[in-house]
């Protein structure tokens, strides 16, 4: 055999040589180290939604779907998957469904740049937790919207945007997982059924006269609502009107009622209903 | 003897930093660098892969590539005994340590090809490291890499804070602090030198 030959096979050959090792000690740790998966677990990681939130209170979908195989495990604890998620896990499960309520997240802040004046100039981190640290945040009023974007962050379906100073959260891609009301120093985003049509967008305790002076559009507590509303469902906390949500009946006596606009529809226009809550209506 | 490892590993470290004098790696030290966790992970991952892969390699060249006069097929080698190193890696560890693998295991696959690491191999070699040498450069080559992601970590959160400007922001800015970091590393020229009397 010519020595040029032999000069390309034998690196050919070692070459091939390792690949073939390494391919057959391949297989034989794949066999050896093979972890055996739960399949029902696989199944309903599949069915959940996959969008890590963290909105059910488990590290992530895996975490969920963990917990899920365990037996009487709620099934319900998806927002994000809503109704049709839940009967899912439970058909796999065979088990009953927990149908969970379809919740939306309403910033209860209208106080834009208009409404609200600054105190002082804040210069710091650029974050709400930063700002609310220094006398409550430079706002004119302490329990509003500092507009830093602390939710906006913390959303992971990017429904959150900062507009004129304050938190817009649009309803259509939120999906009730809760963390933006985790992050807000303020506490003033709050998780409300789908099918709820007025909200109070003020949480505002001072007193009426001391209320209109930092914000144009805050709750004056001036209890016209309370006395309008015919099923009794809005009380006062402190001079701030409170809507018990199970008790409202949509007919928006509230909001023509009040003063302020501190009372506003969730969707802009009354009667007015979105697909999502309107195929939640037909379920029902 | 326990001087050449302290230089040795002093270098990789400080003064032949991987990524901040070598420039290698500089992918996943980007790509990962965005917070302190995800760079923690990847940089445990490395310095796994390191260790394992200078402790094969070095055999393999020595005892296999050497004899048979093939050292120009050492770089395709490597990478082949590499790639196929971490994939068992990744299975044994699935197994055997589930806490480890959830740390380590996304970042396993990424660092299959990372130059860094076929860096070292090919670095030990051509340094004429015997086997405790080569451990002790790659070992340092890890911890130089992790300490290079943790600061450049801290260094981006900061970033993500500042009022960049606009033609700025992003991947240039990010560019230029690393370039930053990397020319504080020159600080370290001859130290290890000086203090070990190498």
């Amino acid at each position: 055999m010519p020595q040029s030959l032999v000069d390309i096979l034998i690196p050919t050959g070692i070459m091939l040589g390792i690949a073939l090792l390494l391919g057959i000690l391949i297989v034989i740790v794949s066999r050896v180290f093979a972890v055996e998966k739960n399949e029902t677990k696989e199944k309903i990681l599949e069915a959940l939604p996959g969008a890590n939130c963290g909105g059910c209170g488990f590290a992530g979908c895996e975490g969920y779907a963990d917990y899920l195989t365990k037996p009487g495990a709620n099934t319900a604890l998806c927002a994000v998957g809503g109704v049709d998620c839940a009967r899912e896990i439970a058909s796999i499960l065979g088990t009953e469904a927990a149908i969970p309520e379809k919740k939306v997240a309403v910033p209860r802040c209208q106080g834009t740049c208009e409404q609200t004046s600054k105190r002082y100039v804040y210069l710091g981190t650029s974050s709400c937790h930063a700002a609310s640290g220094l006398l409550g945040g430079p706002n004119s009023c302490t329990f509003g919207c500092l507009g830093f974007g602390d939710c906006v962050a913390a959303c992971a379906f990017g429904a959150i945007t900062i507009k004129d100073g304050i938190c817009k959260i649009d309803r259509a891609l939120c999906h009730g997982c809760g963390q933006c009301v985790k992050v807000c120093p303020k506490k003033l985003i709050e998780l409300m059924p789908i099918t709820a049509t007025v909200a109070v967008r003020c949480q505002n305790e001072w007193p009426g006269a001391r209320t209109r002076k930092n914000c144009s559009i805050g709750c004056i507590g001036c209890q016209k609502c309370v006395r309008s509303c015919p099923q009794g469902a809005i009380s006062m906390r402190e001079s701030l009107a409170v809507i018990d949500q199970s008790k409202c009946i949509h007919c928006d006596a509230c909001v023509n009622g009040c003063p302020t606009h501190a009372i506003a529809f969730l969707r802009g226009e009354p009667k007015k209903q979105d697909n999502h809550s309107e195929s939640l209506a037909q379920e029902k | 003897m326990s001087n050449t490892f302290l230089i040795i590993i002093f270098s990789a470290i400080l003064v032949d930093n991987f990524v901040l004098s070598k420039f290698m790696g500089i992918c996943s030290f980007l790509g990962v660098s965005k917070n302190l966790k995800t760079a923690m992970g990847m940089s445990g991952a490395v310095v796994c892969v390191m260790l394992v892969a200078s402790a094969i390699t070095w055999p393999i060249q020595h005892f296999l590539l050497n004899p048979l006069k093939l050292g120009y097929l050492q770089t395709l080698v490597f990478i082949l005994v590499i790639a196929a190193l971490v994939q068992m890696i990744e299975m044994i560890m699935k197994k055997s340590m589930p806490p480890l693998h959830k740390a380590l295991g996304i970042y396993l696959p990424l660092i299959t090809t990372n130059c860094a690491v076929l860096g070292v191999t090919i670095l030990n070699i051509n340094s004429n490291y015997t086997f405790m040498e080569s451990m002790v450069n790659a070992l340092g080559a890890g911890i130089g890499f992790t300490l290079s992601l943790f600061l450049f970590s801290g260094v981006r959160s900061r970033i993500d804070k500042a009022d960049v400007p606009e033609a700025l922001r992003g991947l240039p800015i990010t560019l230029i602090s690393a370039s930053l970091v990397a020319v504080s590393f020159l600080g370290f020229k001859g130290l290890v030198e000086n203090l070990f009397g190498g």
